[in-house]
């Protein structure tokens, strides 16, 4: 079930263009990436949903409540990361957390329990009475991934959550959003970490101002450049290589020194023929893998016009 | 309004943070009580210190009287104007360093997107900002109400609890609070740094300043009727104000216009 639902999404700043006609939806419990460059919309996209910012044209609903008429619905379900933590920096952890319980309207009992929950889960509770503003950047991040998260909201919205943070800190935010996936929350990720989007990410969506394709990373490499197997083998013949050409099911071949890449369609079911046929030519094949090209490969070429099948 | 109370409670704990703030809100009512005290108190004691203003009886709204009592009342009068400085200076302090302060710690955005409505946002920062400056403004008129009774004869007392002024201080003081703070919202939407922001809110002292000269130098008679007058005239201009810091205090203006 789609708990979120773009139609025709467009919005200019006066005559700038933030972003046109952006049509796509999100399932419940699925972590959706936004992947696009500075100024391609991701942000002014977040802040539609959130409520922040009114579309100039199009619908979009969260969770069945319409963008600009369930305004106050969709706040209550939502929680948003956004890009700089936004913390009160002469104010305790604790205080931070409880501002934001209360705004949630959580009360008493529940409220102490929440703050102390994500207090201790993200290993801040031992600092809870200091002020926020010594806290490093990995901690104040971790501050508002708990802030966002206080009131248990169904959607969550994160907008560069690893940005600025050194590979220590943005690492233990990694597994923090991969531990939230696990308990079936809805998460929209902008990102330009394009490892970070692979890893977390069950689709994606690259977009500069526009939504240029939506899908998961893996079709996306497949409907770029197909699937493709490196074979290496002890010495590369020619008549080795004319035994693979001679398979009916080979899309492509190249040969690189002792390495042949070829394109096939379904390697599961065509690689085992294709090694078969080479041994019984009398190749020593060394190793098999599948050639995964990056996703900053995908998402360079889609960003510049790349065509996808 | 419960949302309300979450503002004020954060506002003021911000506030009490801020060193700054708590000894300029703190300093300027202390001083207006002071000072008219033991001015009152060397114009009882020396002779000499009414040096220079014999001929204020020839004003017209000291005719009749004794020269030191017509000097003490006109140094009463001065200072009443100085207690009516606090609710326009301290909620300026307040309410700037509040704005400002979200601004630049990118605190609105997160804040905007919870349910809160922009309303209630208002609404807890104005009253964050004016509750302190209007009870500051009587608190310290009360503290200099009873002290005065010990160092002011009969008639200057009289003019210190005159209804002209008890109207000033109940009546003007939280209407000049609701200008002050709501300056403070426009003037905090267009500039980055608080103590710029201080400075142009502080602009606002000035024409109430002319008007104390004026007064003092006999040139406006002070009366009950010209206070309701004033407050009426303040209270139009609050709410034209208070129309403009709405209107700029909207979530998307927020987020993509305020500088």
């Amino acid at each position: 079930m789609a708990i979120i639902q773009t139609e025709g999404l467009t919005k200019y700043y006066g005559p700038t263009l933030g972003v046109e006609d952006l049509s796509f939806q999100v399932e419940e419990g699925e972590v959706f990436g936004f992947l696009g460059p500075n100024g391609a919309g991701k942000t002014t996209t977040v802040r539609m949903l959130s409520c922040l910012v009114a579309p100039t044209r199009g619908r979009a609903s969260v969770n069945g409540h319409e963008v600009g008429v369930e305004n106050q619905a969709i706040r209550q379900i939502i929680g948003i990361l956004t890009e700089s933590p936004g913390l009160y920096e002469k104010l305790s952890a604790w205080k931070n957390l409880d501002i934001y319980a209360r705004l949630y309207g959580l009360s008493g009992q529940l409220r102490e329990k929440q703050v102390r929950r994500y207090l201790e889960m993200l290993g801040l509770w031992e600092r809870r009475n200091e002020t926020v503003g010594e806290f490093s950047k990995g901690m104040k991040q971790k501050m508002a991934i708990a802030r966002a998260l206080i009131h248990e909201p169904r959607v969550l919205f994160l907008d560069e959550p690893t940005a600025a943070l050194d590979p220590e800190a943005a690492r233990v935010v990694r597994h923090f959003i991969a531990e939230l996936k696990t308990e079936g929350r809805t998460i929209l990720l902008c990102t330009h970490n394009l490892d970070e989007a692979d890893r977390l990410c069950d689709r994606i969506g690259v977009m500069k101002q526009h939504l240029i394709q939506v899908d998961t990373p893996a079709n996306l490499r497949q409907r770029l450049y197909g699937r493709k197997v490196v074979l290496h083998l002890k010495a590369l013949t020619e008549p080795l290589v004319a035994a693979v050409r001679s398979l009916p099911f080979i899309k492509s071949i190249e040969r690189i020194d002792n390495q042949l890449v070829i394109g096939l369609d379904n390697p599961e079911e065509q690689n085992p023929i294709l090694v078969r046929n080479l041994v019984q030519a009398g190749g020593q094949v060394q190793f098999v893998h599948e050639l995964r090209h990056s996703l900053e490969e995908v998402y360079f070429s889609l960003i510049s016009g790349g065509q996808v099948a | 309004m419960s949302r309300v109370r979450v503002i004020i409670d954060k506002e003021w704990a911000e506030v009490l943070k801020n060193k700054m703030i708590l000894y300029t809100a703190g300093l300027m009512p202390a001083l207006f009580v002071v000072m008219p005290l033991v001015m009152l108190y060397m114009t009882n004691k020396e002779k000499g210190s009414l040096r220079g203003m014999e001929n204020i009886t020839s004003l017209p709204a000291f005719a009749g009287m004794d020269p030191k009592s017509a000097a003490q009342i006109l140094l009463v009068n001065q200072f009443m104007f100085y207690f009516l400085m606090i609710p326009l200076i301290v909620p300026i302090f307040i309410a700037s360093y509040s704005i400002i302060g979200e601004k630049q710690q990118r605190s609105l955005e997160p804040l905007l997107a919870t349910p809160i409505r922009v309303w209630e946002l208002l609404l807890g920062k104005v009253l964050a900002a004016a509750i302190p400056a209007v009870a500051l403004t009587w608190f310290a008129f009360a503290a200099y109400a009873v002290l005065a009774r010990f160092v002011a004869t009969d008639l200057v007392y009289a003019v210190i609890v005159s209804p002209m002024w008890l109207l000033a201080l109940i009546v003007l003081a939280p209407l000049f609070t609701v200008l002050a703070v709501s300056l403070a919202v426009i003037i905090s939407s267009r500039v980055n740094d608080v103590r710029l922001a201080e400075q142009i809110g502080g602009l606002l002292v000035l024409p109430f300043v002319a008007v104390s000269i004026a007064a003092t130098a006999g040139k406006i008679l002070l009366n009950f009727q010209m206070f309701v007058l004033g407050a009426l005239a303040v209270a139009l201009l609050d709410v034209a104000v208070v129309y403009l810091g709405a209107k700029l205090f909207q979530r998307e203006t927020i987020l993509t216009k305020w500088k």
